[in-house]
């Protein structure tokens, strides 16, 4: 029998039960509709968290003081750095860092104590002001003017959610007051900014913030530390950022690391407690293994449903067997090899598989493209996913349809022309 | 119409033994040796259990004897594979049943263009060829309809036309007439003796000695064995 016909004849069995045929199929398209649901709005929202981080920290390495940290132990920034985190960085420990090969700069970050601000009579009440330095602010960050400057008082840059939180409208180049237990301070906004990098998490700065310049802001009112190095207490941080090299931030990591860990400031100030040191690469790999190992386990979920399908699949093709024994004593009367007996019931259990990864394939897609727009995260196609549930459409067609197949080939053909 | 015992036989079935364990042996056939020739009309009469059926799948190459050779067209079918056998069955046989034994979902068409699937003939020239069969049996005009759509005597036609597709050497009839009226019944043996005289082998089987008288010969079988071999008129 050639394959066009037998094709052919496979078609015309399964169209002569077409709602059994159909509902054999609906099995399956449950089974691998659910696949690729999971796995398309898993593999979105994996690619979003992941591409999110890279486009906004790409080649950063944290420094954090205290024993924190994501991937090893699947563990996430908790709490205000605040409370974990000691002041231990010292400015020394800044100049040496800046030193080390492949770091392109240092993002120091602080905050400075303060009550509230205000703008145009309306108050706005915040803790602190952020200190960090003009490199944290690149050209996609600011929205409008400028950085502050180094060395520079009075000047100050506002997060746009900060300006938000003003009923009246503040430019560049306004003044706003901020008032700190001790007195206030009448300021000049230069820039207003969508984040600055070095942040905690470095999903921008949802927070409203008001940036200042560490020098003088911070080294005047911050923590300090001693300086083992050079025997003086020097303002100290507790969280710095460096932008590495992007070619060389494994390698820039492992000498941060090493620098801090053995002749750093830092390490004499918190003896046991411990430097955390991560770059961007390691917190997108880890946040990526916990995301693939949940689509893993979602998607699994969708593989048992397969497998009901593909019971389906046997059941319906052994019923079928039994019914269409005159059929096959026939077929078998009429010159049909065993194994062309055998490889017709498997076209037709392999059509059904088929079928369902035809119809669930797009299906899934569809409703996993909803889900990705109601969570509003952007539509992977999980391709790899499209090929592994088609591939397994037709594995289950052929499993499932085996021994069915088998049992038809062996039906004896004297008994089967006698069958009633 | 050559008949005689010099020409060629088509079937030889030498000493053949065919028995089932059915709770027991039960012998079938018992000892039997015939030759069909080439082009001869064969018929095999006998009352129920007297191993006619059994007599008929063995030369139809859906069963293998238990001893004794069955040779159609020269080939011993015991020494044949089962894949073998089928392609011997779709090539060199053609089967009618009693109960015709169509295709339910298959067209008279398509049902009759069945063996030319299997052996892997082109599509055109299958469909031509079987177009060709249903007219000359008289249902040029009932091709595309499902055999449900058909009469007894209708349905009994595609079969013929199925079993002539492939112009095999022997074709096997059992109880042709058996699920037809009578005028039908007669037509239905008209087309074999017409098919006969073409050239095509023919072995009979049925419990009607009407049926029986018009092959050349009757072979009269009882309890597996050959009782009596009679050359009918229709000989003369």
């Amino acid at each position: 029998m050639k394959l066009r016909d037998g094709l052919r004849m496979a078609t015309r069995s399964l169209t002569g039960h077409r709602l059994r045929s159909a509902l054999t199929v609906v099995g399956i398209v449950i089974g691998i509709a659910t696949v690729i649901i999971f796995a398309s709005f898993g593999t979105s929202v994996q690619t979003d968290v992941v591409s999110e981080f890279e486009s906004t920290s790409a080649s950063e390495i944290f420094v954090v003081t205290g024993d924190v940290g994501i991937g090893d132990d699947g563990g996430f920034f908790a709490g205000s750095l605040d409370s974990f985190a000691l002041p231990a960085v010292t400015t020394y420990d800044i100049d040496q860092l800046r030193n080390i090969d492949g770091v392109e700069s240092v993002l120091p970050r602080g905050s400075v104590d303060i009550t509230a601000v205000s703008y145009s009579g309306q108050t706005l009440v915040l803790d602190s002001l952020t200190a960090t330095t003009p490199a944290a602010f690149t050209e996609e960050d600011i929205v409008s003017g400028s950085a502050f400057k180094s060395g520079v008082s009075g000047e100050v840059v506002l997060s746009e959610s900060a300006v938000e939180r003003f009923d009246a409208n503040v430019t560049v180049g306004d003044t706003i007051t901020v008032n700190r237990e001790d007195g206030s301070e009448t300021v000049t906004v230069v820039g207003i900014a969508t984040q600055a990098r070095g942040g905690f998490g470095s999903f921008g700065d949802f927070s409203p913030t008001v940036y200042v310049p560490t020098d003088p802001y911070y080294q005047e009112s911050g923590p300090t530390a001693t300086s083992a190095n050079q025997g003086v207490d020097q303002p100290a941080y507790r969280q710095v950022t460096l932008v590495a090299q992007p070619d060389e931030v494994s390698d820039t990591r492992k000498r941060v690391e090493t620098y801090l860990n053995e002749s750093s400031d830092a390490t004499q100030v918190l003896g046991d407690v411990g430097i955390t040191v991560q770059s961007t690469a390691d917190l997108v790999d880890g946040i990526e293994s916990v995301l693939t190992d949940i689509i893993r386990l979602v998607t699994g979920i969708g593989v048992l449903a397969l497998f009901v399908g593909a019971f389906g699949i046997a059941n319906i093709m052994l019923v079928s067997v039994t019914e269409r024994t005159k059929e096959i004593g026939i077929m078998k009367a009429n010159g049909a090899r065993n194994r062309e007996v055998m490889l017709l019931f498997l076209t037709e259990a392999v059509l059904l598989g088929l079928a369902g990864a035809v119809v669930g394939v797009p299906l899934g897609l569809a409703v996993g493209f909803g889900a990705s727009l109601y969570a509003e995260v952007g539509f992977t196609v999980p391709y790899i996913w499209i090929a592994i549930a088609s591939a397994m459409g037709l594995v289950t067609g052929i499993i499932s349809g085996l021994y069915p197949a088998w049992r038809a080939a062996r039906v004896d053909p004297i008994d089967a022309l006698r069958y009633e | 119409m050559a008949e005689s015992s010099e020409s060629g036989a088509v079937v030889r079935v030498q000493n053949v033994t065919k028995e089932y364990e059915l709770g027991g042996t039960v012998t079938a056939l018992d000892d039997v040796t015939l030759e069909l020739p080439e082009s001869s009309y064969t018929a095999v009469m006998g009352p129920s259990g007297s191993g006619k059926s059994t007599l008929l799948n063995l030369i139809g190459a859906l069963d293998t004897p238990t001893s004794g050779n069955v040779t159609v067209d020269s080939r011993n079918i015991s020494t044949l594979s089962e894949s073998e056998r089928a392609q011997l069955r779709g090539t060199q046989l053609g089967f009618i049943f009693q109960t015709f034994n169509l295709m339910t979902r298959l067209t008279a068409l398509e049902n009759a263009t069945l063996p030319l699937v299997f052996a892997e003939w082109d599509r055109t020239q299958r469909q031509t060829r079987a177009q060709d069969l249903l007219e000359g049996v008289g249902l040029g005009d009932r091709i595309h309809h499902l055999p449900r759509e058909l009469s007894g005597g209708q349905r009994q036609r595609v079969a013929i036309a199925r079993a002539l597709a492939t112009d095999p050497t022997l074709i096997l009839a059992d109880e042709p007439t058996g699920n037809v009226d009578t005028e039908t019944g007669n037509e239905i043996m008209e087309l074999l003796a017409e098919t006969n005289k073409r050239g095509n082998t023919i072995l009979l089987v049925t419990h009607e000695r009407r049926i029986a008288e018009r092959a050349d010969r009757i072979i009269h079988m009882t309890d597996g064995t050959i009782t009596r071999v009679e050359e009918t008129e229709a000989t003369a």
